[in-house]
C-alpha cells in the first residue's frame, strides 16, 4: 500500500517545487506560518500544471457550452423561457432520449466486450508480434469509419438485398421474415458496434499490456484459479480503465449523427438526428434555442453517465481492497 | 510477490480546500461571463464601417447598366460561392462559364452544406474575406435569413419575368430553378417501373421504395411526402394524407428507410427513388446504363419545389455577387440550369419567347407531364413542416 | 504449497497461440472485413459483369481529392502535436498531483460529444469577431479538432498512465535529480508509448473524418470531399471509401513506424515480480 499521499508528495522537496527542506524539529508558530505559506505556494504550483488545459478548454469548449446552456432558456427575442426545455419531456423528444440512451448503452457494452476480448487475444494470446500494430491501425481506421460509407456497407451486407441476407436466404434462413431489419434498433446497433469495438481495442490495449503475463503465471504457480486471478489481480487493475472506456463508448454512440442518418434517415428516433433537423436542415425554420435545449438535455444525460462512472469507480475501489 | 500497485486515486488526499475550489471556480466563472461582453464590445466596434458600406450598395442595375457592374466586379476579382455541388443543377458548368466569361476567380466551398448551414456560414464568416457572397437556399431557410437580416436586396434586370410566387417582393431572395418529385427506377432490379403513386403499394415493390432521407431534414424528402399528399386526397394546405400514404407504404413492407443516394440506388438497396426530377435525370446520365435507369413524372401529385438565390449582406465581393445574379438570370444562365435538368425560374417567359432550343428541352420529360404542377406558398410550407414534424415520427418512423 | 506442475520442461516464451485468442481475432477480422467486402466489390463494377479500377482512377485524377486529403492530413498532424503538448503533461499532472480533479476531467472530456459542432462554431463567434485572423486560415480547425479529439486523447492517456506506476517512476527520476520536464519526456512518455499511439491514431481518424465544422467554416477538407462524392456519385463513392480506408490506415502505419524509430526500446518495468 502506498504510504504517502499525492498531496504530501507535492510538499516534499523536489526539483520543481520549493527547494526549502521540510522542518523536522518541533513546530514553532513561525514554522506554522511558513508551512502554511509554503503549502499554499505548493498548491498554486500544483494548479499551475493544469492551467494550460483549463485555459484552452475554457475558450474552445466550456464557453460555447455555457452559452449553449444559457440559450436553452431563451426565446427568440432573448427573453427567459421554459418553453424549449419543457418540450424535451414531451412525447416525441422524450422517446428520442430514451431510444438514444438505449442504443448507446447497448452498443457501449456489446462493443466494449467484443473489443475487450479481441484486445486481450492480441495482447495475451501469444499471437505473432505483427498482429498488435496491425490490429491497432485497423482499429484506428474502423473507429472512425462512420457516416455514409458505413451505412452503405451495412445496407449492402445486411439490407433486404444484402450479401449476407442473400446467403442466409439461400440457406433457408430468411432473416427478414423472422423480424430482423437493418433499419431497426438491432440493425443500427450492429452498425454502431462496427466503430465501437475498435475504439475499445485502442483504449484498453495499454491497460492490458500493463497486466503482466508473469503475474498470471505467478498466480497460477501459487495455486490460484483463473477466477481468483481476475478477482484479485486482473480486475482491480483493469476496472477503472474499463469503466472509463465504456463511458467513452457511450458518449461516442450517443452523439452519432451521420451514420444513423445515412442508414435510415429519421427512422430511428435519435436526439442528434432531431437536433440536425432543427439546426442544420432544409425544411424546418431553424430554432437555435430549441436545438440548444436538446443538446443541453444530452449534456445532462452524459453528465449523469460520468457520475455513475465515478461512483462505480469508488465503489469498486472499496470492494476490491 | 509484491502487491500490484494501486492507482493514486484510491487514497484521496485532502488536496484542495473547498474555499479554494470556490475561489478558483469563481475566477473561472467571472472570466466566462466577462468574455462574451468583451467579445460583443469588440464585435460592435468592428460592425459600423461595414454597415456604412452595405447601405450604399446598388439594389439593381444602375445608370451604367451591365458594363459598369462588370467593371466594378472585375475590380473585386473573385466570387465566393457555397453549397453548389458541380453535378447539382449543372452548377459545375454554370460556375466555369461565369469564370470564362468575366475572368473572376470563383471559390466554391462546402458543396454539401444544407440551407441552414449556409445561413450559419454567413453569420460566422461575417467580415471575413472568405465569407460567402451568394447563397442558394430552400424557401423556409430564405425566410429565416430575412428574419435574421442576412441578405441584401437586389433586383436583377429580368426581375419582372420571375414568377411572383417565387420571389420576395423587395428583392431579398428570388427563386432560381425548380423541379418536381419524380420516380426513378433501377431497371436491373425492377423491370416494371411505377407510373403513379397508387402503383407503389403493389407487392412487387416490396422493400424497394425510398425517399431522400428524413422529410423533417431534407427538402426533397419533404417534397415527396407533399406530392404523395396531393395524389391521395390532400392539398397544399394538408400534408397529412401524404404522411398517411407513407405509413401505408411502410405497413405494406414496400418502404425502405435508407437514403436514396446514387450509390444505394445503383447497388439496388433503394431501387425506386422518389426524389427531384433533376437529381433522377442526373443519376441516369451518371449511371450510363450501369444500371439501366428510368425516370418518370407521376401522373398525379405533381409537386414543384424551388430553391432561392440571395446575396449576403456581408458579402466580401458585393459587386461580383450582383454580377453573378445578373448572369444566372440572363437567358444564357437560365439555359445552363436547363442543361442540368432543372426548370429555370424564368422557364415560362423564355418558352413564350421561343428562346429555348428544342434539343435542350427534349432532354427533360415533355411539358405536358408538368401541367398539373403545384407550388406551395411560404405559409403553406411553414404549416406543413409543423405537421410533418409532429406526425412523421409517430406514424411512419420505426421503433 | 505450490502444486508441482507437469513434468514438461518450462519452455521459452514462444508457446503456441491460444485457440481462444485465435477465435476472437478471427471474429474481429470478420466483423471488420465483411461489410467492407460489399463496398469493395461495388467499387470495382465498371459495367454489367465487368470489373476494373476505372472509378479509382477517376478519384485519383480529381485535383480536389489530393488537395482535400493533404489538407486533412496536415491538420491531423498538427492536431496530434497540439493534443500531445496540451494533454500529456496535463494527464500526468492530474495523476501525480491532483487526483481529485479526475471527475472534473472526466466530465470535461465527454463534453465534446454532446455539444453539437454547430453550437461550438456559433459559440465561438464572439472569439472570431474579436480575432478575425483566426478564421482566415485553416489553423483554426486544428485548434478546434483538439477539442473534438479530447475524449479519445484523454481516455487513452488516462488509461496509459494508470497502467504504469507514475509515482514511483517520477520519484526514481527525481531522486537522480532530473527536473520535471525531463522526467516527463524521458521517463514517462516512453512508458505510455502505446497509449500515445492509440491517441494519435484516434485523433488522426477523427480529423480525417470531421465534416461539420470544416463545412461550416468553409474549408474543403477530406471529409467534405467524401460527403460530396457520397451524395452525388455512385461507384466513385465506394471507391473513395476504400481509398480513404487504405490511406488513413497507411498514415497510421507511418505514425507507428516513426514512433518505433523515435525510441522504441522496451518500456521500463516497475513493480514487477520481486
Amino acid at each position: 500500500m502506498r504510504g504517502e499521499t499525492p498531496a504530501e508528495a507535492g510538499e516534499r522537496p523536489s526539483a520543481h517545487s520549493s527547494r526549502r527542506a521540510t522542518t523536522v524539529a518541533a513546530p514553532e508558530p513561525g514554522d506554522r506560518v511558513r508551512r502554511a505559506r509554503k503549502s499554499s505556494n505548493a498548491r498554486i504550483v500544483r494548479w499551475a500544471g493544469v492551467l494550460p488545459f483549463f485555459a484552452y478548454t475554457a475558450v474552445f469548449l466550456l464557453f460555447p457550452t455555457v452559452e449553449l446552456m444559457v440559450k436553452s432558456f431563451k426565446g427568440s427575442s432573448g427573453q427567459f423561457t421554459w418553453a424549449n426545455v419543457s418540450q424535451l419531456f414531451q412525447g416525441d423528444f422524450a422517446s428520442a432520449y430514451v431510444t438514444s440512451i438505449e442504443v448507446s448503452a447497448i452498443t457501449a457494452v456489446a462493443g466494449g466486450l467484443l473489443g475487450l476480448f479481441i484486445a486481450y487475444a492480441a495482447v495475451h494470446g501469444r499471437l505473432p508480434a505483427f498482429i498488435r500494430p496491425l490490429l491497432s491501425t485497423f482499429s484506428g481506421v474502423a473507429a472512425n469509419f462512420a457516416g455514409i460509407p458505413l451505412a452503405f456497407a451495412f445496407i449492402a451486407t445486411l439490407g433486404p438485398t444484402g450479401v449476407i441476407t442473400s446467403v442466409l436466404n439461400g440457406a433457408g434462413f430468411h432473416i427478414y421474415n423472422h423480424g430482423f431489419s437493418i433499419f431497426s434498433i438491432t440493425g443500427l446497433s450492429l452498425t454502431y458496434v462496427y466503430f465501437q469495438f475498435p475504439l475499445m481495442i485502442l483504449i484498453i490495449s495499454p491497460s492490458l499490456e500493463g497486466l503482466r503475463a508473469e503475474w498470471r503465471e505467478a498466480a497460477q504457480n501459487l495455486g490460484a484459479t483463473p477466477a481468483q486471478y481476475w478477482r484479485h489481480v486482473g480486475l482491480p487493475i483493469l476496472l477503472p480503465a474499463l469503466l472509463g472506456a465504456t463511458v467513452l463508448l457511450f458518449g461516442n454512440a450517443f452523439s452519432a449523427y451521420a451514420t444513423p442518418y445515412a442508414l435510415s434517415g429519421g427512422y430511428i428516433n435519435l436526439v442528434p438526428v432531431r437536433i440536425g433537423a432543427i439546426l442544420s436542415g432544409n425544411v424546418i425554420v431553424p430554432n437555435p434555442q430549441l436545438g440548444d435545449a436538446l443538446a443541453f438535455g444530452m449534456i445532462v444525460i452524459v453528465a449523469a453517465a460520468v457520475s455513475v462512472y465515478v461512483l462505480l469507480q469508488r465503489r469498486a475501489a472499496k470492494w476490491l481492497q | 510477490m509484491s502487491e500490484p500497485f494501486h492507482p493514486a486515486d484510491e487514497h484521496e488526499a485532502p488536496g484542495i480546500s473547498r474555499r479554494e475550489l470556490l475561489r478558483y471556480s469563481g475566477f473561472g466563472a467571472a472570466a466566462l461571463v466577462s468574455f462574451p461582453s468583451l467579445a460583443r464590445l469588440l464585435d460592435a466596434s468592428s460592425k459600423s464601417p461595414l454597415a456604412a458600406v452595405t447601405s450604399s450598395l446598388p439594389t439593381s442595375l444602375g445608370s451604367g447598366g451591365l458594363p459598369a457592374l462588370i467593371k466594378a466586379a472585375k475590380q473585386e476579382g473573385k466570387l465566393n460561392v457555397i453549397a453548389l455541388p458541380p453535378n447539382w443543377a449543372n452548377y459545375g458548368q454554370i460556375i466555369s462559364t461565369f469564370h470564362a466569361k468575366y475572368g473572376l476567380t470563383v471559390n466554391s466551398a462546402a458543396p454539401n452544406d444544407s440551407s441552414a448551414q449556409e445561413n450559419t456560414a454567413i453569420q460566422t464568416l461575417k467580415g471575413q474575406s472568405r465569407g460567402p457572397d451568394v447563397v442558394d437556399v430552400s424557401p423556409a431557410i430564405a425566410v429565416s435569413g430575412v428574419t435574421d437580416g442576412l441578405y441584401a436586396p437586389y433586383k436583377v434586370a429580368t426581375w419582372s419575368t420571375i414568377p411572383a410566387s417565387m420571389k420576395e417582393p423587395s428583392g431579398l431572395w428570388y427563386g432560381d430553378y425548380y423541379g418536381v418529385i419524380s420516380f426513378g427506377t433501377n431497371m436491373n432490379v425492377q423491370k416494371t417501373p411505377p407510373q403513379d403513386w397508387s402503383d407503389l403499394l403493389n407487392a412487387r415493390y416490396h422493400a424497394q421504395v425510398a425517399i431522400d432521407g428524413d422529410p423533417r431534414t431534407a427538402g426533397d424528402a419533404f417534397a415527396a411526402v407533399y406530392a404523395a399528399s396531393l395524389a391521395n386526397g390532400g392539398s397544399l394546405d394538408d400534408i397529412e394524407p401524404g404522411i398517411n400514404f407513407f405509413a401505408k407504404l411502410k405497413k405494406a413492407g414496400n418502404f425502405v428507410p435508407a437514403d436514396a443516394l446514387p450509390a444505394n440506388i445503383a447497388k439496388g438497396s433503394t431501387p425506386i427513388a422518389i426524389i427531384w426530377d433533376y437529381l433522377n435525370l442526373a443519376n441516369k446520365v451518371q449511371f450510363a446504363g450501369n444500371p439501366a435507369y428510368t425516370v418518370s413524372i407521376p401522373k398525379t401529385g405533381v409537386y414543384g419545389g424551388y430553391y432561392a438565390q440571395a446575396i449576403s449582406k456581408y458579402a466580401p465581393n458585393p459587386m461580383a455577387a450582383r454580377l453573378w445574379e445578373e448572369f444566372i438570370y440572363s437567358d444564357a444562365g437560365q439555359l445552363l440550369y436547363l442543361a442540368g435538368f432543372t426548370h429555370p425560374a424564368r422557364y415560362a417567359d423564355m418558352a413564350a419567347r421561343n428562346v429555348i432550343p428544342a434539343s435542350l428541352a427534349a432532354k427533360l420529360p415533355p411539358a405536358s407531364e408538368y401541367k398539373g404542377i403545384q407550388f406551395a406558398s411560404l405559409s403553406q410550407i411553414a404549416a406543413a413542416s409543423k405537421v410533418i414534424t409532429a406526425q412523421w415520427g409517430p406514424k411512419v418512423a420505426g421503433s | 504449497m505450490a502444486a508441482v506442475t507437469a513434468a514438461r520442461p518450462v519452455r521459452a516464451r514462444r508457446r503456441r497461440p491460444s485457440l481462444w485468442a485465435l477465435f476472437w481475432l478471427l471474429a474481429g477480422a470478420l466483423y471488420f472485413l465483411v461489410p467492407l467486402y460489399s463496398v469493395a466489390q461495388f467499387s470495382l463494377e465498371t459495367g454489367a459483369h465487368r470489373y476494373g479500377f476505372h472509378w479509382y482512377a477517376q478519384i485519383f485524377s480529381d485535383p480536389s481529392f489530393r488537395s482535400s486529403f493533404l489538407l486533412s492530413l496536415r491538420l491531423a498532424v498538427e492536431t496530434v502535436a497540439i493534443s500531445f503538448v496540451l494533454m500529456v503533461p496535463t494527464v500526468y499532472w492530474v495523476h501525480l498531483r491532483l487526483p481529485k480533479l479526475r471527475p472534473t476531467m472526466d466530465m470535461i472530456a465527454v463534453l465534446p460529444f454532446v455539444v453539437p459542432p454547430v453550437a461550438l462554431v456559433v459559440g465561438l463567434s464572439g472569439l472570431f469577431s474579436a480575432l478575425p485572423s483566426l478564421l482566415a486560415s485553416s489553423q483554426i480547425l486544428a485548434l478546434m479538432y483538439v477539442i473534438l479529439a479530447l475524449p479519445f486523447t484523454y481516455r487513452s492517456l488516462d488509461a496509459g498512465m494508470r497502467a504504469i506506476d507514475v509515482k514511483t517512476l517520477t520519484e526514481a527520476s527525481q531522486s537522480v535529480g532530473s527536473p520535471g520536464w525531463k522526467t516527463l519526456l524521458f521517463v514517462i512518455v516512453p512508458n505510455i508509448r502505446s497509449a500515445m499511439l492509440s491517441a494519435a491514431f484516434l485523433t488522426l481518424a477523427i480529423v480525417m473524418g470531421e465534416y461539420t465544422i470544416s463545412s461550416l467554416l468553409l474549408f474543403n477538407t477530406f471529409a467534405v470531399y467524401i460527403y460530396y462524392i457520397g451524395n452525388t456519385e455512385a461507384y466513385q463513392a465506394a471507391a473513395l471509401a476504400i481509398i480513404s480506408f487504405v490511406l488513413t490506415w497507411g498514415a497510421m502505419m507511418g505514425i507507428f513506424f516513426v514512433s518505433r524509430l523515435a525510441g522504441g526500446r522496451e518500456s521500463v518495468q516497475i513493480g514487477g515480480t520481486r
